[in-house]
């Protein structure tokens, strides 16, 4: 009998990747250190906790496979719905690899270092060296077997970046791209992703963050990709002392997606923010699995999680915040409340304390409910009309998620556009 | 000349409960103020929820002609379109949703269906202030979410500064006196007054004959367990502050 796994479909684009890819020998045996990661773990399976209410079927059942050498790439003019309303500094990557063509890079101030995956590994291999963490979920590990690209963006401590760096994932086949960031201490920057395309793809992008003391990342994350498509990201980032992640996650696309975040709050003071919204119809899954390790003192997390859920779609949210024994002073809280659109939608939702220190003061809630009724006809006794009327109370029920965030005007405007293109393409 | 507003025998009853309205004839017509009172439970909020499309209501019988057409067959938006406006007795609040945006998005549904250009920005803009400064009322109700956070007679006065911008040829106030003070039921009544018009008729609901010291009706209706069993002019309701409502009997 001949056995497979679940890395069979891979090999081949495997082998080839490393017949084509110049890079350093420390990579390539990663690579393959990886690969037969995944072979011995395969895709997850609802048998594991985390993924219980994940159907992997429409990824699984035939994976895409990356395109020899990248798709063609969008339309430039196809793209400018979707970026930021202000100069930035852009990046696209289209089927996981750096475009030239379409990006911007612009000018960059001292002490920032800002370039694609393959170039740093070019000109400064030792930057991403120990970027790659051991022991890897499933998509991680097969992320850093395949990768062919990514961003890097590194700030060298104090430096303020005050120019959003913004970078738009186009995927039409299969992407494994990487996202890394360091921010040396006091470092500021602000980083938006978008993610799109056409067709059937995969995005399966893993994002490596480090903030130093007192660093501040704001991270915006509008996923809206092709409905056909699978999306599957892996982010975790580590805080030092007084280090601020704000991140902000706006879910509408793909038939199938799965955003894990894992947070480390490692030194004291740090603090991680999250708020966000996942938007569905039709018969769209969506996954936003959060988790926060407090190990330092006095950290605080805070999310505010929001679905919206139309037609036959089904979101989940799963959020842990584990306070190790020691980091006395936690504050965490953690909110999900969901709107049911129609009878056939479902959420599942899953917010959960592990609580081992003392003084600590944290809460969770979720909520799960349909438009209220007093409001819809209020709205109609006003003259709104009733498909006007839902609208409104859709765009302000998500809206919130975002408004919280206290995002800058810039991005808060991305994200309201991004919504109002949502409603626009009508809730059933 | 038809009356704005002509109900006759008109039943009603809570969904799948018990029946509230038992035949209910009124005539109003524009440019008239008509007062409707009466003991809690006589119909009262039922009568105005039933004019203005409510869901949970059934009417069994009678008819409601509005303008000449038959206002029942309307859903609730299409008759605030036509003009139909009804000040609730209770204010819904909608967090999220900006007064101002929520009062430009009725405004504009209105206008496109009477075939008038929406306003923009800034003639909406223009509007608002001149409304503002008619009804004498500050603009920070504007910048907060509908009816979110707003007391009791912010509320109300919310509700005349909606009525005049919306500017309704019937508009229906269901006990918009109720939970005011002194001096806010004054404001409140203030601003409904300098909204009287020869085209426009008012029909206020009220339990309270406070209200028609400081609003004055032409008509005067006492409703009680479902029909209306006295009318009279601004006179009737001096009576009815003297006797109450004792000579209706049981019935109240």
């Amino acid at each position: 009998m001949l056995m497979t796994d679940d890395s069979a479909p891979f090999r081949d684009a495997f082998d080839q990747l490393l017949a084509t890819v110049a890079e350093p020998a420390w990579l390539t045996t990663r690579r393959r250190v990886e690969m037969d990661r995944f072979a011995l773990l395969g895709f997850p399976t609802r048998r594991q906790e985390a993924w219980r209410f994940t159907d992997l079927e429409p990824l699984t059942a035939a994976p895409p496979l990356p395109a020899a050498g990248g798709g063609d790439g969008p339309a430039p003019a196809s793209l400018a719905p979707w970026l930021l309303p202000v100069p930035t500094h852009r990046l696209v990557l289209v089927d996981g690899r750096f475009a030239p063509a379409l990006s911007a890079g612009g000018a960059l101030p001292a002490g920032v270092w800002l370039a694609s995956v393959a170039e740093t590994l070019r000109r400064r291999p030792d930057m991403l060296e120990r970027a790659f963490g051991d022991g890897e979920e499933a998509f991680a590990a097969l992320n850093a077997a395949l990768f062919t690209d990514g961003v890097v963006l590194a700030l060298e401590p104090g430096v303020v970046l005050e120019t959003p760096v913004e970078i738009v994932h186009h995927t039409t086949s299969a992407a494994h791209a990487r996202l890394h960031i360091a921010l040396g201490a006091g470092a500021h920057a602000t980083v938006v992703e978008t993610a799109m395309g056409t067709g059937a793809g995969w995005g399966n992008t893993v994002g490596v963050i480090t903030l130093g003391a007192g660093a501040m990342l704001t991270h915006l994350h509008v996923q809206a990709e092709d409905p056909a498509a699978c999306h599957t990201a892996a982010v975790r980032a580590v805080l030092a002392d007084q280090a601020r992640y704000e991140a902000c996650a706006l879910i509408t696309g793909g038939r199938l997606s799965r955003r894990d975040v894992a947070v480390t709050l490692a030194g004291d003071g740090a603090e991680f923010r999250l708020h966000g919204a996942y938007l569905l119809d039709g018969g769209q899954e969506a996954t936003l699995s959060v988790r926060a390790d407090h190990l330092g003192q006095g950290c605080r997390t805070e999310e505010v999680v929001k679905g919206v859920l139309a037609g036959a779609s089904h979101g989940v949210f799963l959020g842990t915040v584990a306070v190790a024994p020691g980091a006395d002073g936690t504050d965490a809280r953690q909110l999900n409340r969901n709107l049911l659109l129609s009878p056939q939608a479902r959420v599942d939702t899953k917010p959960e304390l592990e609580i081992l220190a003392d003084d600590v003061k944290c809460s969770h809630g979720a909520t799960v409910g349909s438009l209220d009724d007093a409001s819809l006809f209020y709205l109609q006794s006003r003259g709104i009309d009733p498909d006007a009327a839902r609208r409104m109370l859709v765009e302000a029920f998500a809206a919130e998620a975002i408004d919280a965030a206290g995002l800058p005007d810039a991005l808060a405007e991305l994200a309201h556009r991004h919504l109002r293109r949502w409603l626009d393409g009508g809730a059933s | 000349m038809s009356k704005l507003l002509e109900i006759r025998g008109l039943r009603a009853r809570i969904a799948n409960g018990r029946e509230v309205l038992k035949g209910i004839d009124l005539d109003v017509a524009a440019g008239e103020v008509h007062a409707i009172m009466g003991p809690n439970g006589a119909g009262k909020s039922t009568l105005s929820s039933v004019l203005a499309g409510k869901p949970g209501y059934e009417v069994t019988e009678g008819t409601v002609r509005y303008l000449g057409r038959d206002l029942l067959a309307m859903p609730a938006d299409e008759r605030a379109r036509e003009g139909v406006f009804l000040a609730f007795q209770y204010p819904v609040e909608i967090p999220g949703v900006n007064n101002m945006y929520f009062l430009r998005a009725a405004l504009n549904a209105g206008r496109r269906q009477r075939g008038q250009a929406e306003l923009d920005a800034q003639q909406f803009l223009k509007a608002v202030r001149d409304r503002l400064k008619l009804l004498d009322i500050g603009d920070d109700l504007l910048r907060r979410a509908v009816n979110v956070g707003f007391s009791g007679g912010e509320k109300k006065r919310n509700e005349i500064f909606q009525m005049a911008m919306l500017e309704p040829k019937l508009a229906i106030l269901d006990e918009t006196d109720s939970g005011l003070d002194i001096d806010a039921l004054r404001a409140v009544s203030d601003g409904v007054n300098r909204l009287r018009d020869p085209a426009r008729a008012i029909v206020m609901i009220t339990h309270y004959q406070r209200l028609l010291d400081y609003i004055v009706p032409d008509r005067v209706h006492v409703l009680a367990d479902g029909r209306i069993v006295a009318s009279g002019d601004k006179t009737f309701a001096a009576e009815l502050e003297r006797t109450g409502y004792a000579y209706l009997g049981d019935a109240a």
